[in-house]
């Protein structure tokens, strides 16, 4: 029996009162792959990732997690996203510590107590990101590297297989931004699948595995040395293109 | 032995025995249902309930079924409503809000005034802690301590929805179970402490307590432990200081309440207003 893909998007169409937002993805990502998600804003970027994580339900379609259906895999754990910064109130009355264990609450019981073995992930998570010396920090007093990098936690805490990035790197030092880079490369390399949206163009083409762009469908998807040229940029992005990696290079 | 006979003499009463019980469980209930109020920014919705509770109250009085039950579904109602409206209209929240609970109140007072017996219904109003009634003291008690339970069962579900719904629903958490439990939680509460202070003071107990804690520290377990601290505080010795003042309990109380908010922001070590001095 072949082993069912990581995420599994079959000609899925969303649509917001009648407006639609998505229609007709197809996509299968594999475990252990790292995928860049590329598109301008109102693209479908966030709709997609809501649609994975089960917040919306296409108007036709399906979607399949680990060949589960999505309640399923939610109920496991299975997905975990990080969203943009801004959406938590910071000035919450919550250690990072207890934002990690957050991310174990799905493996407890209804009291949701942490056990030892809870502990010793939320531990092993913070020490991971390099942040268990600030565990007892309230999360309004960190800097943005360090929020994204207790969230991240927090994911990594989850044990979640599958991990959905919504902008990781705004707002974020280049030390972070290598720092994270790094450790979704050592995540990727044990099995673990992820779909990071960005618009930064540069370092998305330097760690992904694959790229798709999107624009309401997925205009292209692939493997980032073959998809990743100047013709899907420009159909992506139209006349305004980013900064692009060869620019320099050439 | 001035204040010592000053605390235990009005004990002898049983009246005073019953109020001093009664208001602490409404005070330690609302502290802490007042932290998540407070963290989720539901003041006005809790100011809503609480004022749209009236007609409830009033039906439930005229049809002989137990107030609690009439609070309860004129105060989750009044959500539904505003919901509805929100969802049918282009106006915003706190507009609809305010729209939905003052007509609901207004029809609340239309319906004491046209109900006979209507020295009770003041007491609603107002609250009438020192005079309560024996099988309403049980219902309030039994209420009170049933809210206590499902808080301390659901303490981290109700703290993670109200912190991040988002991780919540994607670790299969549903949200909107909790949204409807915090919202009984906040109606039942409203019940329980309108015996204590009325309706139109209910929403300080809701809030106060929270807000206070929240000034004093950065820890949600110790913001707990604080608001119900100074929910059963101001409970005690406002019940005690309307006792010797013959002054309206209820105003004492979060008279009480006001002070401890007071002396939190101007004294709290790190967000107090002092510190800048």
């Amino acid at each position: 029996m072949p082993h069912p893909m990581s995420v599994e998007l079959e000609n899925v169409t969303v649509t917001y009162q009648e407006k639609v937002a998505l229609h007709g993805v197809n996509l299968s990502l594999k475990s252990g792959s790292i995928v860049g998600l590329l598109g301008m804003n109102g693209s479908g970027k966030s709709t997609l990732f809501k649609t994975i994580m089960g917040f919306i339900r296409p108007r036709i379609g399906r979607v399949q997690i680990e060949g589960l259906p999505i309640s399923v895999a939610q109920k496991r754990g299975l997905v975990a996203y990080l969203p943009q910064t801004e959406q938590v109130d910071w000035q919450f009355p919550v250690s990072v510590y207890d934002v990690v264990m957050m991310g174990r609450y799905g493996y407890m019981n209804v009291l949701r107590l942490p056990r030892p073995v809870d502990r010793r992930m939320v531990q092993e998570s913070l020490q991971r990101v390099e942040m268990w010396a600030l565990r007892n920090r309230p999360i309004g007093e960190l800097s943005g590297g360090q929020k994204k990098r207790a969230f991240l936690a927090r994911a990594l805490a989850q044990q979640a297989k599958i991990l959905l990035l919504d902008e990781p790197f705004n707002g974020v030092d280049v030390k972070t931004e290598r720092a994270i880079i790094q450790l979704l490369m050592e995540l990727r390399n044990l099995g673990q699948t992820i779909l990071v949206s960005s618009h930064d163009l540069v370092s998305i083409s330097t760690f992904c595995d694959q790229v798709i762009f999107i624009n309401q469908t997925i205009l292209a998807y692939g493997a980032t040395a073959e998809v990743f040229t100047p013709e899907n940029l420009t159909r992506t992005f139209g006349g305004i293109l980013p900064p692009l990696p060869w620019r320099g290079d050439v | 032995m001035g204040l010592i006979h000053g605390l235990t003499a009005p004990l002898q009463y049983e009246f005073m025995v019953k109020a001093l019980v009664l208001s602490g469980l409404v005070g330690v209930v609302c502290g802490v249902l007042s932290c998540y109020l407070t963290l989720k920014g539901w003041a006005l919705l809790g100011d809503a309930v609480a004022h749209s509770v009236t007609p409830g109250v009033v039906l439930a009085y005229v049809l002989h079924i137990p107030l609690a039950v009439g609070a309860f579904v004129f105060g989750v109602g009044s959500v539904l409503i505003i919901g509805w409206i929100q969802s049918q209209t282009r106006l915003k929240e706190d507009t609809v809000i305010g729209l939905v609970f003052t007509g609901l109140f207004a029809l609340g007072l239309v319906l004491i005034s046209k109900t006979p017996s209507n020295v009770d219904f003041l007491h609603i109003l107002f609250g009438n802690l020192l005079g309560i009634a024996t099988p309403d003291m049980i219902q309030t008690v039994g209420i009170g301590c049933l809210t206590l339970v499902v808080v301390f069962v659901l303490k981290n579900d109700l703290l993670l929805f109200c912190f991040d719904p988002t991780h919540a629903r994607s670790i299969g958490i549903d949200i909107t179970r909790l949204y409807y439990i915090l919202l009984t939680l906040v109606s039942l509460t409203i019940v329980v402490a309108l015996q204590a202070v009325g309706i139109i003071l209910v929403v300080a107990m809701l809030i106060t307590p929270g807000a206070t804690a929240y000034l004093l520290t950065d820890r949600f377990d110790r913001m707990l432990m604080l608001a119900m601290l100074c929910g059963l505080g101001a409970a005690v010795l406002g019940t005690y200081l309307s006792y010797y003042w013959d002054a309206a309990t209820g105003g004492c109380i979060v008279l009480m309440q006001t002070l401890w908010f007071l002396l939190a922001m101007g004294l709290a070590p790190k967000y107090g207003v002092g510190r800048r001095v």
